[in-house]
This record gives structure tokens, sequence and C-alpha cells, in this order.
């Protein structure tokens, strides 16, 4: 802050009480930080601090101190107390002196709640270049009872015209002028009337108040005065939009409503927008005589806060607030988001830390994606991986058909992870189209996706994959593998063959002839246990073949699968 | 440097001063009514008189002290102003008048008065008001005859201190109400050449007017009685901004609701300057599409008002004020409406402001206003206003039955010009006026100022209201009478 030479910055000239001079310098700094640092800042919280503490150490002295103003000083008891003389928006003493304020006199009590009130003021005024805000309107709309202060009232150019009467503005000592926030106290004219007096007119009781009229009174205006106005201005403009053909009219609403979904979106004001977009659209399709080009410009506000530019900010933002469940106004806001809001929701439901903002975009997610297929089954496609494969569990979720060419199309991906969200995609679907690409599955070099594909046939009875499973069993595809793949092949291939799938199980279980392949104890133990589950009479009888098997395992397996898998 | 009478965290305080002071007040009312009605022995003497010792008492223990006092239209309880609004109004008139009767400024506690003291202390009030000299000396004397010594009472506060506080108010109100009708000319002018009018000065203008309504509403309201026609425009709108925030503070709103509510009601035809001027000016009939074009402000003011520069939030509350001030309960006015949507208590307020001013005003095709009580009448009986009938009935509780302005024919057959409604809510039809002339006619040089509540030796009003008369008709310019 530039000050003048003589005397030195903030020096207290000969006569000037120390004290008054030390805290005049606090605050001044603290108007600075103010000025400087956000709230949840160290530096802010400090200087704030460090001005109550001047102000209270004052107060052993003082029950109330009053400072005098000109262009460059503030003056105690007519001494210059703090000097600043460079007449820019920095100076302390000119911000006050430029808005018409000549004196201001602080009270006790005033560091508890006031003063933060004071700083947000001076903060407003000094940020503003060239704005429409001054001091005095400020300090008024503080409504501060520990800070009195006198001034002339600004000219046309918002300068205090010298010698101009000086008033009194903040609260007077020992005055009450108004409730305080925390009360609840709180045809043609005369056509019949006859200008005589009537008995009726001596009766005031008429006039008096009831109870209930009275509560009904100050119910009023607390609902006025507690509720959010916006909507109520939106119905309004938009009751004009329909109510007005005139086109220049319709003209400058448009522009007022695209404006004003800016300002709520910035505000956060979520509900708000949301009814602005599901308004706009309803209003064009009511009003009669729409222009083509105002209509497209109601249109695109939704489009507008679906776009990804526009939509990441927002749930950037949404990301580091804290939001608590329920979440009504960002829930009615996402509803109105278009199709091509579905990426960005998507990108950001998988990487969101936010538990609450999670669960909202978990809900927005789905309305968009059972809504909007093809969307869908574009992010199916994303090189983004964590994009894809939320795409693909909601496509599954959807069970929607036309997600079947993108899933399989993942099926030849590199990634496991996606090859397992695909398969498990499809399976979900269930249409024959998905259950057939599901079948390639079987042959996937991933154990457990054969395996998940393999119970999922045999799950939904999936008959078409016989071939494929017989195939799998003779050509020893499945033999090589661990004891539970070849069981849920086995399985799997009984419960959809049914008795035709005997004789090959049988041929691995009781192999015949001198020359046949004996398979493995446990391979031949699977299909034992395979002929158990299906349990028809010609399953009963291959399996009694095995009952005196040589190799124990064998024998073993049939006869639990004899006693039904015991 | 001098200390302040308020210390430390002391809103609380002031709060509990404040309600504890409230119930006094209207626990003397109470006793004040019952003494009046049944005899000292009836058992509901007994209680009122039993509730005011207890309201004294936990007065006291507030504030370790007990003082009523009374200055202008205001009551003090230890220092304490306490605020009139609707719930309180009728206790505060009467207790005010009490006092003022009797002659007494103030009446100190000096230690805790029994039933009997408060019994002696308000028949005396009431006996000396009624004798033609009484004064706080012949109750002091009356007190102590009757072995009371639980009170002390003191003067009415100097009538000529008075007067100069009244005539520096009227002139802080004419300045306010100048510097308002300025600043309306230049917002509606500023619109008019395609402008972006200054939100500060708005801001300002209103804020000045709340200050006032705040301090001594009186002085303002008189001043709504100017209503030069040239000016009506603007005059217009800052008188409906005064009848507004002046009904809003009797309902109860805090300062910063009536802030919000005044920028509201100066602002509520902004759209007017977006018609034609001379549509409005117009004095014959309307064709169909001019009144199209004329009932178009209200949205229109609106569509201005988010023009509004320097607005740190778009001023909402008085967008809507604008949009819905025409609009009747049952949605039969105008704009129409669409969309489901509750109209505000600031709209309904300003509804019954605007409609007030405006058939009280004279105007390009109203050439002769309608009288202010008929007016009044007329809003408070035709439902086909689509006023909202309880605001009407707080609207005459603050303007009184006869309101500023009114030309009234007394008993005596002299002409006076209303200045206000009567402080004691009981008097509603009894204002203060100022006696014109005679009754023979002859002007009064100077006027008579006269309370129509106040009676004579014979314990009968002195002068009653027996019609309301046309000031045009006798050549009489009211508002010569009240500023």
């Amino acid at each position: 802050m530039p000050v003048s030479s003589t005397p030195a910055a903030g020096a207290p000239r000969a006569g000037a009480d120390p004290l008054v001079t030390e805290t005049l310098k606090t605050l001044a700094r603290t108007v600075r930080s103010f000025q400087l640092y956000l709230p949840n800042n160290p530096m802010y919280v400090r200087a704030l601090d460090s001005a109550r503490a001047a102000l209270v150490s004052l107060w052993g002295r003082f029950d109330s101190i009053e400072f005098g103003i000109t262009e460059t000083e503030f003056t105690h008891e007519d001494v210059p107390v703090l000097v600043e003389s460079d007449r820019g928006g920095e100076s302390l003493p000119w911000v006050f002196y430029k808005d018409g304020i000549r004196s201001f006199e602080i009270r006790k009590g005033f560091e508890t709640r006031e003063l933060a009130r004071f700083l947000g003021a001076l903060k407003t005024v000094r940020a503003q270049a060239g704005g429409d805000e001054d001091l005095v309107t400020l300090f008024w709309e503080c409504d501060f009872e520990h800070l009195s202060y006198t001034y002339e009232e600004a000219g046309g150019d918002g300068f205090a015209a010298p010698g101009a009467e000086l008033l009194r503005g903040g609260a007077r000592p020992g005055s009450i002028d108004a409730p305080a926030d925390n009360e609840t106290d709180a045809g043609t004219y005369g056509a019949g009337a006859s200008q005589f007096a009537k008995i009726s007119d001596f009766d005031s009781t008429l006039y008096f108040l009831e109870e209930q009229e009275i509560a009904y009174l100050h119910q009023s205006v607390r609902e006025d005065f507690g509720g959010d106005l916006r909507p109520s201005v939106i119905a309004a403009l938009l009751d004009t939009f329909e109510a007005q053909s005139d086109p220049t009219v319709r003209e400058e609403i448009c522009g007022i409503l695209e404006n004003l979904l800016l300002l709520l979106l910035s505000g956060l004001q979520f509900r708000t927008a949301g009814y602005l977009i599901r308004e706009c659209a309803a209003a064009t399709s009511r009003a009669e005589n729409v222009l083509p080009s105002h209509s497209q410009r109601l249109g695109e506000l939704a489009e507008k806060v679906s776009d990804p530019a526009t939509l990441n900010q927002l749930l950037d933002a949404l990301e580091d607030a804290q939001l608590k469940s329920p979440q009504p106004d960002l829930v009615s806001m996402f509803t109105q988001l278009k199709p091509n809001a579905l990426k960005p929701l998507v990108s950001h439901l998988v990487r969101s830390r936010n538990l609450e903002l999670r669960a909202i975009l978990e809900e927005a997610v789905t309305r968009l994606a059972s809504a909007n297929t093809v969307e869908l089954m574009a992010l199916i496609g994303s090189d983004d991986e964590a994009v894809s494969l939320e795409a693909m569990r909601r496509a599954g979720e959807v069970r929607s058909p036309a997600a079947v060419a993108p899933l399989s199309k993942s099926l030849d991906a590199a990634s496991e992870i996606s090859r397992a969200a695909a398969v498990a995609a499809l399976a979900q679907i269930g249409s024959p189209g998905a259950m057939q690409a599901l079948e390639r599955g079987l042959e996937d070099s991933d154990r457990d996706i054969r395996l998940f594909v393999v119970n999922a046939c045999a799950e939904r009875q999936y008959r078409p994959v016989l071939a494929r499973l017989e195939r799998a069993i003779k050509d020893r595809l499945v033999r090589g593998g661990s004891s539970q793949e070849k069981t849920a092949f086995f399985d799997a291939y009984a419960s959809l063959g049914g008795d035709g799938a005997v004789p090959l199980l049988e041929s691995i279980l009781v192999p015949r002839g001198l020359l046949a392949r004996k398979e493995e104890p446990m391979t031949r133990a699977s299909a034992a246990m395979a002929l158990g589950k299906l349990g028809s009479e010609r399953a009963l009888e291959a399996l009694r073949k095995a009952l005196g098997d040589k190799d124990i395992v064998v024998r073993s397996a049939a006869t639990r699968a004899m006693r039904g898998g015991e | 440097m001098t200390a302040t009478t308020m210390d430390g965290d002391e809103r609380q305080e002031t709060a509990n001063a404040r309600r504890t002071g409230r119930a006094l007040i209207v626990a003397i009312h109470s006793a004040t009514r019952a003494i009046k009605l049944y005899p000292p022995e009836h058992q509901a003497v007994q209680k009122a008189l039993g509730d005011l010792s207890a309201a004294a008492l936990e007065s006291k223990s507030v504030d370790a002290d007990l003082e009523l006092r009374v200055h202008g239209e205001f009551i003090f309880v230890n220092g304490t102003r306490l605020r009139l609004d609707l719930s309180n109004y009728a206790s505060f008139g009467r207790v005010l008048e009490l006092f003022r009767s009797a002659g007494v400024g103030a009446v100190r506690v000096v230690h805790d008065a029994t039933p009997r003291e408060w019994f002696a202390l308000l028949t005396l009030l009431a006996t000396v008001g009624a004798t033609p000299d009484g004064d706080a000396d012949e109750l002091a004397r009356r007190l102590h005859a009757a072995g009371v010594e639980a009170f002390e009472t003191s003067a009415h506060a100097d009538e000529e201190v008075e007067i100069e506080e009244r005539e520096a108010a009227k002139a802080a109100a004419r300045r306010t109400y100048a510097q308002s009708v300025a600043l309306t000319k230049d917002v509606i002018n500023s619109v008019r050449m395609g402008r972006v009018p200054s939100a500060r000065k708005i801001k300002r203008a209103v804020q000045t007017i709340v200050d006032e309504v705040l301090t001594e509403e009186g002085s303002l309201i008189g001043l709504t009685t100017l209503r030069e026609y040239d000016e009506y425009t603007y005059t217009h709108s800052v008188n409906v901004c005064i009848f507004a925030v002046a009904l809003g503070k009797r309902i109860g709103m805090t300062k910063l609701q009536l802030y919000e509510l005044g920028v509201a009601a100066l602002m509520h035809d902004i759209g007017k300057s977006r018609v034609p001027t001379d549509l409005l000016q117009k004095s014959t009939a309307l064709e169909d599409d001019e009144w199209r074009r004329i009932t178009a402000h209200p949205w229109l003011g609106m569509l201005t008002l988010f023009q509004l520069r320097g607005q740190q939030e778009l001023p909402y509350r008085a967008m809507i004020v604008a949009h819905e001030h025409h609009m009747r309960r049952d949605f039969t006015g105008y704009p129409q409406v669409i969309r489901q949507r509750t109209i505000a208590m600031t709209s309904k307020i300003v509804a019954v402001a605007d409609a007030y001013d405006a058939a009280t005003s004279r105007r390009s095709y109203q050439t002769k206003p309608y009288p202010p009580s008929a007016v009044l009448q007329e809003m408070r009986d035709n439902p086909r206003r689509g006023l909202d009938p309880v605001v009407v009935k707080a609207f005459i509780t603050l303007l009184g039955i006869y309101p500023s302005g009114t030309l009234v024919v007394l008993d005596t057959f002299e002409l006076a010009v209303v200045l206000g409604a009567n402080t004691n809510a009981e008097m509603l039809s009894r204002p203060r006026v100022v006696v014109v002339s005679d009754g023979r006619g002859n002007l009064l040089q100077p006027p008579i100022e006269t309370d129509l509540a106040s009676t004579g030796p014979d314990g009968q009003f002195a002068r009653t209201i027996i019609k309301t008369a046309d000031p045009d008709r006798y050549g009489i310019r009211v508002s010569d009478y009240i500023i």
C-alpha cells in the first residue's frame, strides 16, 4: 500500500495514541488479507483473529472509538493515526472518503459478528473496477449494531459533493430501529360509497386483525423470504414467452433464459436449472407460432448443459463439494440431461471418490443409458477402458440387444477384463444373438471366461451350444483343464444334451475295447458326476458299469453319482 | 468519546428486554380495560393486575430497573424502544394515549409495585387525563395522597423540543421524498432512452426511505398526499414504496426485508417506461390494442429489471412484484398465468399500495381522484378487486379509516384535513386532524391541530367526523396542511 513519506507509513504523529494507531494498522493489514486470501486460507483466519485481538485490547481502555476520515488519513481526536497518501484503490482512507464517509465509530462488540461483515463490504467495494457498489449502501445492508458512520450523499458521479450535509448511518447507541432477524413478532372506487360516516366506521374492532390473520401474514412473509424466487421468475418468463407471440419479445426472453441458466449453474442452483430446461421444452411445445430459431435456442439449453465441456466443469466442482443425500436439486437437473451427457457422466462415475455424487451419477447414468442405447453402444468401444467397462456393465443391465455387436467385438480385445465384462453383459442380455456371440467365449484363452460362459449357457439352457460343447469335449480341449473346468463342461453338456449326452459321457467313464483310451481318473470321475446329475435311466445304467471299476476314484465317483451326488 | 449504552454481546439481552417490555405494555392495556369494565374487586380486574405485577417484575429482573417513557410515537422501556407491530399495536396506542392525555412523559417503578398500587396508578392516570389541567405533578400529588410510593412520574418531554424534532423529521422526510422522486425520474427516463439505470442509486433511495419509515413513518406518509399531477408517474412509484415499506414494517418485516420490499415497490411500474408516454397519458378511452400495450407493463417490467446494472444478484423479488402486482387472487387480472404460481406476499402488499395511491391520485384519465376513505372502503368491500383482504385490513390499520389527506366535515361543521391515523387502534375513525375552517366556512389562520379522540370536560368527544368532502369543491389543497 503506497503511503506518504511524512509522516512515515502508519507511524503515529506526535500525540497519537499508540494503541489506537496499532489497532488501525492491524485493521488495515486485515483488510488486505481479506482481499487476498480465501476464507479457508490460514492467513485469512490469522488476520481476522489478530484484528479481533487488537480490538479487544482497545476495549480495555475505550467503550467506543471514533475515527475521522480525510482523503489520505484516518484521524483520532483530530490526530492522524493512519496515513496513506495514494488516492488509488489500495488506499484505505480513500476507499471510505470517495464514497462520502467522513467518520465512523466502532463500539465494543463490533469484533464478534460485525467485523467480518465490515471487511466483506470493503472487499466488495475494492474488488469492483468502476462498479456500482458503494460503501454507504453496503454498510447499510450490513445492518451494523456496533458501527455507525457519517457520510455525505454522493452526487451523480458517485462522489460526495464537498461541504454536503453530513448524514448518519448505522445503529445509534441505544436505539432499536427494526426487528432483529431472529424475531418472529413478528367497477370504480366509491361508486356505492356514501361520503357520510357510517356507524361501522366507528367500530374499530372491524379492523382488528385476528390472531390467525396475523399468523397468516407472518407465515406468508416467512415463506416469501425463505424460498427460492428463481423458479417463480422463470415461470413468469416462460408464461410471457407463451402468451406473447411478438418475436422481439420472445427473442429477448430467449437471451435472458440463456444467461439465467449460466447463472444458475455457476451458483449451483441445479434444481432450478433443471426446472428451467424442462419448462423451456414445455413452452416451445405449447406456444403458438414459435419461430424455429427460438425453438432451437430454447431446445439447445439442455444440450448446452449436457455438453461434455460444460458438464465436466460442473462435475469437477461437485466432486470437491460436500454433498449430503438426498440431493433432489441435482437429481432434478440430471434428469434433464441429453444423450451427449452420457460419456462425461460415465467417465466421471468410474473415477469419482465422492460417494454421494456417485449415487446421483449412478441414477442419472442408468436413466440415460436405458433411454439412449446408441450413445451407450458408442461408449463400449471407448478407448478409455474404464468407460468401456462401465458401458458394457450398463448394456448388460439394460439388456439392450443393440449392444450385442459391440460386445461381440470386445471379445477380441486383448484385455481379459474387457472380455470378461463383454461375456458378462452378453449373458445378461441373453437374447439369441447375445448367446450366439457368447458361445465364442467357450474357446477363450482365459479359463475363468470359459467357465463363466459354459455356466451361463447351462443356466440359460442354451441348447445351440451343444455342438460346440461336444466338440470341446471330444477334441479333448477340456480334458487338459482343471477338474473344475471339466466338471463345468461335463455338467453343462449333460444338462443341455439330456439322454443324448449319455453315450459320450459313458465313453469317457467306461472306455470300451482294448485299444480305447482310458481317460485320467479325475476326468472319468467328472463324467460320472455329470451322469449322476442327469439321473435318467440311461445315465444310471452307464454309471452301474463303473461301480466295479478298478480305479477307486472312478468307483467312488460312480457310487456317489448313483446316490445323487452325495 | 463516550461510553455506549450497549456492551458485550448484548443482542440476546436486548431481545429479552424487548420481549418483556412488550409483555408489560400488553399487561397495562389489559388491566386498564378490565378496570374500565368491572369494579375493582372483580376477578377479571384482580387477575389483570396480578398479571401486570408479574410482567413488571419480569421486566425488572431483566434490567434491575423499570422505567416506562413515551416520546413522540414511541414507547421506551428502560431505554429500549419497543417495536410496534400487528400483534401489539392496539395496546401500544392505548398506553401512549393514557400517558399523553395525563401529560406524563415517564413513570419509574422505584420498588416492586403491588397490584393495589398498579390499580391506583392506572386509575389516576385515566382520571388525571380527563382533567383539563391534569399533568404529571397532579398525578404525583394524587399518588402520594393515596399512599402509593412505588412510582415516580415525570412530565411529558418539552413540547417545543417535540415540535422541533417533528419539524426536523418532516424536513428529512421532504428531502428523502424529493430525492426519491428525482431518482425514480432518472431511472424511468434512463430506461426510456435505452440506458441502464444505476442500481446503486435505487438502493440508496430505498435505504433512505426505509430509515425514515423506521424512524418516523408519519412524515413520509404525509408526503404521499402531494400527488402532483405532472409528476404522477414518478411520485406514484415513490408513494407506493412508502406505503409498502410502512405496511411491511407494521406486518413485522425485518429491516433488510423492508429494503427488498422497498426496491420492489419503487420499481413495480418500471415496465411503463417501455410503454409510449402518449399512451400512458391518454385521457380518453383506450382502444383494445392500446389497452393490451398498457397491460404489458408488468411483464415488461420484469424483463427490464434483468438489465439493472451493478447487481451482485439479479433483483428477483422486484421482478416478481413487477410481474404480479396486477394479478388478482383468482388470477383474473393480468398478465396471463399459465404455470401454477402463488402470488407473493410482497406482491400483495405492493398491489394494495398501488391500488390505493392510483385511485387517490389525479391522473390524465382520472381528473378527479377518489376520496381516500372511499378507496379504502372499496378495497375492503369489493372482492372483485382481487386484493388480499387481510393485507387490506392491515393497510387500514396503518392509514386509519380516514387516511392522511382526507378532507372531512366535522359535527361542528368545521372542515378538517386528516394528518394521520390515531396511534390508539381503538380510535381508527378518530384521526389526528388539522381544522382548516370554522363552522361558518371561514378559513382559520393558523389552522388548529387536534386529535379527534380527545374528549371535552363532559367526557364526550369534542369533534366527530360526519362526512368526507371533496377538497376541490372548497378550493383546498390538502397537502398544504400536511407538508
